[in-house]
């Protein structure tokens, strides 16, 4: 008997959900470089607020999206059961892990142009008018854990969590601060092994699903996405014939900031661009400045 | 004719009124339909005939969209319209703080905008509490906003933020909710046929707005506030007020006023529907965007309501209170 009501369960709450969202949101899908096709291709886009999973999962449509399964990370999406069962069930979601990283979290905070009070990061402190500021996740305690971030390839690692590769961590503690100088350096082949955090993207597209992934690893808190981490370019070099589709969320941190359990109807939308490739010979930095160009060209359109 | 009307019951001649519109929009659909097929010899002309066809054959889809939300309204009773208004109402505001900035610290407000001012000042219509209707958003909810937005700790650009909020909850919730209001007057002599008032205002406005639109693109004139709106010029306005509210005067038929009188609230209506939608444009101008549809582009439906429904949101309250003031109701 479950087994006929799960599924059915799965299927009314993602109706439901999907008309919530559309009622505060409008999902709005806006296809500009590409129409939308069933081929198998991977969906990248700017990361402003967990909600961007759900809002790209809305702005599909129905056609693609059961054969496209976006990435949630596992420390907030299965965190409760009802958590676990909607992005199993209902997204069809692939976990990544990125809860290993937690010593490194400071170095997610923006390096530039925080650094001056870098504990503050209440919304209040920032100096836009115009944008919702996300605050950063709360400091954890980051003293002991430094080695094994280092350990295993960073290369793959940090794309998933997204908090190794960015320029300086602010104010950092000590020992943060090799730590974040270190996996540019070590940077092995681009085919990670084994305890590979790519891994289950990996296995999703060898089944012939697409996958949508938040190349900067990290929500942004400003409108301008950060650096794109390089898993984009090791998926796009392991699979040449998926096709990379960019993609610009707009306007869902607006909906529900950070720490609010109650969304605002703000009208959303989801741009997709034309398709980009890794050219011959392209090296892996150039390529992902091009990807993070080609999705911040989008807000524009 | 006019005997056989006459003869009618209420239900029966609102019932003639819809057919009559609904016929004429297929009639007119239909023309739009097949002047598709016509084609220029100029191959130039052509794509600006097609384009100006599409931009027509636009404004008539969004005619048959309300005509059958009427419709719908109508069919199926006082509370069914109420509700349909405030989801249009949710809508319009949906849009409105899309467009206009907000910070962190006026989640708390918004949510209390969409989730507890709207439905309430929607289910004081439906219940008729006329002297608690009118005063709720500017007394009560115009003190509460600025409060939960000081409780939220943010100084920064606090005047600013809150006059959006509350500009937007008094044009889109406060504006639209007189438009079901008008359901519930009670004119001796006239119960069952509101509906005709509802009709008869959203009728008169938008001709204004039409005409004026059609008579500014076809006559070149200067524009009186170029920065605010490019097509806006006296002579225009004039023209679509004095037709509108002939044309409302002719239809005084189907509401409980006299001819005189209809002719006076649709001045009254046109003239407050007409600057409302120049109002939102300046607003629109300010905030650098055309129109409140997300860069012309309106796929899941409700985008560019605004824009549709703006000088309705401003003739509503006008032509409720001044008739219910006028008519001692």
């Amino acid at each position: 008997m479950p087994r006929i009501i799960a599924p059915m369960l799965a299927k009314l709450t993602g109706w439901l959900l999907l008309g919530i969202v559309r009622l505060l949101t409008g999902a709005q899908a806006r296809w500009y470089g590409c129409p939308p096709k069933a081929e198998q291709r991977i969906y990248f886009a700017n990361h402003q607020s967990h909600a961007d999973l759900v809002m790209i999962w809305a702005a599909l449509p129905e056609e693609l999206r059961s054969i496209t399964r976006p990435i949630a990370a596992r420390d907030y999406w299965a965190n409760t059961p009802f958590k676990r069962w909607i992005t199993t069930e209902v997204f069809n979601a692939v976990y990544v892990e990125r809860a290993a990283t937690a010593p490194a979290a400071p170095a997610g905070a923006p390096a530039e142009p925080e650094a001056p009070l870098p504990p503050v990061r209440d919304a209040a402190a920032a100096p836009q008018p115009e944008r919702i500021e996300p605050s950063m996740e709360p400091l954890l305690p980051m003293a002991p854990m430094a080695p094994p971030v280092v350990d295993i390839t960073p290369e793959a690692f940090d794309e998933v969590q997204g908090r190794l590769d960015l320029p300086a961590p602010p104010p950092p503690p000590p020992p943060a601060a090799p730590l974040a100088v270190t996996p540019p350096a070590v940077e092995p082949e681009p085919a990670a092994p084994v305890s590979d955090p790519l891994a289950p993207l990996v296995e999703a597209l060898r089944s012939g699903d697409s996958i949508i992934i938040f190349p900067e690893g990290t929500r942004g808190h400003t409108g301008e996405p950060q650096k794109f981490k390089s898993g984009l370019y090791t998926l796009a070099t392991m699979f040449p014939e998926v096709v990379l589709v960019p993609a610009w969320i707009d306007n869902v941190q607006r909906v529900m900031p950070k720490g609010e359990i109650v969304p605002v109807p703000i009208l959303c939308s989801v741009t997709f661009g034309a398709p980009i490739r890794v050219e011959e010979g392209e090296e892996r930095r150039p390529f992902l400045d091009r990807a993070r160009a080609a999705v911040i060209a989008l807000r524009e359109v | 004719m006019n005997q056989f009307l006459r003869s009618l019951t209420p239900t029966q001649q609102v019932a003639a009124l819809f057919l009559i519109v609904f016929g004429l929009l297929v009639v007119v659909s239909t023309t739009a339909f097949f002047l598709t097929f016509k084609e220029r010899r100029n191959p130039v002309h052509d794509a600006a005939w097609q384009a100006e066809l599409a931009h027509y054959r636009k404004l008539l889809g969004t005619t048959w969209f309300m005509v059958i939300v009427f419709w719908v309204g109508w069919a199926l009773g006082e509370t069914v319209a109420t509700v349909l208004f405030a989801l249009i109402a949710f809508f319009a505001l949906r849009e409105f703080i899309t467009l206009s900035p907000t910070r962190r610290g006026d989640h708390r407000s918004l949510i209390l905008a969409f989730f507890v001012v709207l439905p309430i000042q929607f289910w004081l219509v439906a219940t008729a509490r006329f002297d608690l209707f009118t005063v709720f958003i500017p007394v009560y909810v115009f003190l509460a906003i600025p409060v939960a937005s000081a409780l939220a700790d943010d100084p920064s650009h606090f005047l600013e933020r809150n006059a959006k909020l509350q500009w937007g909850i008094m044009v889109c919730v406060y504006g639209m909710s007189h438009v079901p209001a008008l359901l519930l007057l009670s004119f001796p002599g006239y119960e069952g046929k509101s509906a005709f008032l509802v009709f008869f205002l959203v009728f008169v406005v938008q001709t204004s707005v039409l005409v004026q639109h059609v008579i500014s693109r076809r006559t070149q004139r200067k524009p009186f506030a170029p920065n605010v709106s490019r097509s806006f010029n006296w002579t225009s306005w004039g023209i679509g007020i004095v037709v509108a509210s002939l044309v409302g005067a002719l239809f005084s038929f189907i509401t409980p006023f006299k001819f005189g009188q209809a002719l006076a609230v649709s001045v009254i209506a046109c003239i407050a529907g007409s600057m409302g939608h120049l109002v939102m444009k300046a607003l629109k101008r300010d905030r650098g965007i055309p129109n409140w549809g997300k860069k012309g582009v309106g796929v899941t439906g409700a985008n560019g309501l605004l824009d549709r429904v703006d000088a309705l949101c401003f003739a509503a309250p006008i032509f409720f209170h001044s008739i219910r003031w006028y008519f001692n109701l």
